[in-house]
């Protein structure tokens, strides 16, 4: 669904690339996670794919179309949810749908079941300069569906929103998936990445540290660990254990033989620190 | 369809803005000034100082005549004041120039007399008589007025030297040497080279009929070159730009309901003040076509200039820089005897000058010829615009 091969993109047209020979593939029905701390590339690369920055350098082919033959109707098929809500604050939520729904050449949703979808039922008539930061966010997301996209760009979807209505958007994610829709996730954000992507790109800058699925990276980076907290005395104290570690086992055994334990509980490594362990750098 | 749907998008966020009320507000309000504060033939205020270098009794005789036909009366002396200054006098004959400098101000008391149109009693001029020619030069000067000396030989022939600011037109001089030249030779001489325009059959305008053309250039031009401006930083304010980049509906769609909502506007502010004012006297299609089409050309030039920028506040010096360029054809159109030939390539002076002559019900080929010209121009600017429009999109 999107082939990118050696994308270069510099904002000074020299060479100081925001994005630097960049290449991965995107399948078909696939939730691709382009992750990264801010800065990283990750907009820039989703400015090139979606044909809002000019492409500079590469081959990128998107549900089809070769970006740099320009053609409009290639949107028919694609859907943009941005990251800072864009929708036209004097018009209603649902005078804001129908407007963009009239700007597509295919079969559009109908307002109201997409703001039902995203939790804005009886808000139809509110003008959207009236809505709160998340509102508007929610609005924005569902205009990216007014026209069933086969490819979807999703910037950060859940930020800002309470987690029953992040819930809610992950659900919608999830089942346009199932009915077989392609999207290419960008996020700082790694566990929603690590709910709902099939494969996740780290991206830091400008360059693409690794490909591969959450499950893999797991597996070859993550590392089994046991966080416990222990009284010695009247003193409360915690230690963060690994598994696989003969020393951190010894030590596990002795804290459970000499001491009163508290609480105690394994966990995995998250794709957050496994991204650290890669890169060196943290998200924020 | 996409056009359509951009358009009543347009209208609705428009209406329930606040540009589009402070345009038709300024319509209202300077109707209102247009109806209320401007009087259809008002009292003059044009000043003529005279310097009589006759002998007293020809004076008195003179001006007796002029008293008793109607045509003068005699008013109050005045105090003016002649500023110290220092200026130069070319003789537009001999060529010669001569330096006058007065570092001194001096206050003289002045009479007066009112020039009276005998047909309509209404006041025409006020003629100030100096009592020599250095204070009728530096009076002319200050006052930035025409003064005039006449003067008598022995035979009885009167002669009139006119002391004019140097900026007049040679139209206007042309008319000074006829009026007063007494050879019939040299008059013969002129009338075959002027081009001789029938005053008396000219249709003219009424004082506030006069200001529509400013009025609907500056509701019209102006507000519409600035309100465009204003919507797309709007758009760009709340991204939606990018949003309509990332549908099938192109550019262009985007950018003509943009004109198309700033010409509406100026066709309702610009009716709201012509119609009460003209009535049903003029032929309106000819003026809307003209209106359309130079507010077509002025909303691509604020479409164009706002795409270089990300924010009204950084767009404001070109806005104010080319808004104060576009004002300048005012001047010409206020005061025909200042008439620089380069004004005349100032759109804004053609678009004035392509209303009076609507007004007028004058032939219309001047605004048809321009018609042409505003729509190759509005749409090359909205080429131009859109090229721009489309490498500065950005994430």
């Amino acid at each position: 669904m999107i082939k990118v091969e050696g994308l270069c993109h510099s904002y000074t047209n020299d060479d100081h690339y925001a994005v630097r020979d960049v290449s991965f593939e995107v399948e078909k029905g696939e939730i691709f996670g382009f992750l990264g701390p801010s800065g990283a590339g990750k907009s820039t690369t989703q400015g090139i794919l979606t044909g809002l920055l000019p492409l500079q350098k590469g081959h990128v082919v998107v549900a089809g179309y070769d970006i740099r033959k320009v053609d409009n109707k290639r949107f028919n098929k694609i859907g943009v949810s941005f990251e800072q809500s864009n929708v036209y604050s004097k018009l209603t939520a649902r005078e804001n749908l129908e407007f963009y729904a009239r700007l597509f050449d295919v079969e559009t949703r109908a307002p109201e079941e997409l703001l039902q979808l995203v939790g804005l039922s009886g808000k139809e008539n509110d003008r959207a300069g009236t809505f709160s930061k998340g509102m508007k966010h929610r609005l924005t997301f569902a205009r990216s569906m007014l026209n069933n996209p086969e490819l979807w760009f999703l910037d950060e979807p859940t930020t800002g929103l309470d987690p029953a209505i992040a819930a809610t958007i992950k659900e919608i994610i999830r089942d346009q998936k199932d009915k077989g829709v392609t999207t290419f996730l960008t996020t700082h954000n790694m566990y929603i990445a690590d709910e709902l992507c099939d494969r996740v790109a780290f991206i830091i800058d400008g360059e693409i540290k690794l490909i591969d699925t959450p499950k893999n990276l797991k597996l070859q980076y993550g590392k089994k660990l046991v966080d416990i907290e222990y009284f010695k005395g009247d003193k409360l104290f915690k230690e963060t254990l690994k598994t696989i570690d003969e020393n951190d086992l010894m030590r596990l055994a002795e804290i459970t033989r000499n001491y009163q334990i508290s609480t105690m509980h394994t966990k995995e490594a998250t794709l957050e620190e496994i991204f650290i362990q890669v890169t060196g750098r943290g998200l924020a | 369809m996409k056009l359509w749907s951009s358009y009543i998008k347009e209208l609705k966020i428009a209406s329930r803005g606040f540009y589009f009320y402070v345009e038709l507000f300024m319509a209202i309000v300077l109707l209102i000034i247009l109806l209320v504060f401007v009087q259809e033939n008002p009292v003059s205020k044009e000043k003529e100082f005279i310097y009589y270098n006759v002998p007293e009794l020809i004076k008195q005789i003179e001006m007796h005549r002029e008293i008793t036909a109607g045509r003068m009366k005699l008013t109050e002396p005045v105090k003016l004041t002649l500023k110290a200054v220092k200026f130069e006098i070319t003789d537009e004959k001999t060529g010669e120039a001569l330096s006058f400098y007065y570092d001194e101000e001096k206050i003289i008391t002045v009479d007066t007399a009112e020039i009276i149109n005998p047909e309509s009693g209404k006041l025409e001029k006020t003629l100030f008589m100096m009592e020599n020619k250095e204070d009728l030069m530096r009076a002319a000067l200050s006052e930035k007025s025409m003064g005039a000396e006449i003067r008598t030989d022995l035979s009885g022939t009167v002669y009139f030297t006119y002391y004019l600011q140097g900026y007049e037109t040679e139209r206007m001089v042309n008319l000074l040497y006829i009026i007063s030249d007494n050879s019939s030779d040299r008059l013969l001489q002129q009338i075959e080279q002027q081009n001789i325009r029938t005053l008396s059959d000219e249709e003219i305008l009424n004082n506030r009929q006069n200001l529509l053309p400013l009025f609907i250039v500056f509701t019209g031009s102006l507000m519409g070159f600035f309100i465009v401006m204003a919507y797309i930083f709007l758009d760009k304010d709340e991204g939606v730009i990018k949003a309509y980049a990332v549908t099938p509906s192109s550019l262009w769609t985007y950018l003509l309901s943009k004109i198309g909502i700033i010409v509406t506007t100026v066709v309702i502010s610009a009716s709201i003040i012509t119609l009460p004012v003209m009535g049903l006297s003029i032929n309106y299609f000819p003026f809307y076509v003209f209106l359309i089409l130079t507010n077509f050309t002025f909303a691509a030039l604020g479409l164009l200039i706002a795409s270089f920028y990300d924010s009204i506040d950084k767009a404001f010096g070109v806005l104010y820089l080319v808004m104060i360029i576009l004002m300048i054809p005012v001047f010409p159109y206020i005061i025909p005897s200042f008439d620089p030939v380069i004004l005349r390539f100032f759109p804004t002076y053609s678009i004035l000058n392509g209303f009076r002559d609507i007004l007028l019900n004058k032939d219309m080929t001047y605004v048809w010829i321009y018609s042409l010209v505003y729509l190759i121009s509005g749409f090359l600017l909205l080429l131009i615009a859109k090229y721009r429009f489309k490498k500065t999109l950005t994430v």
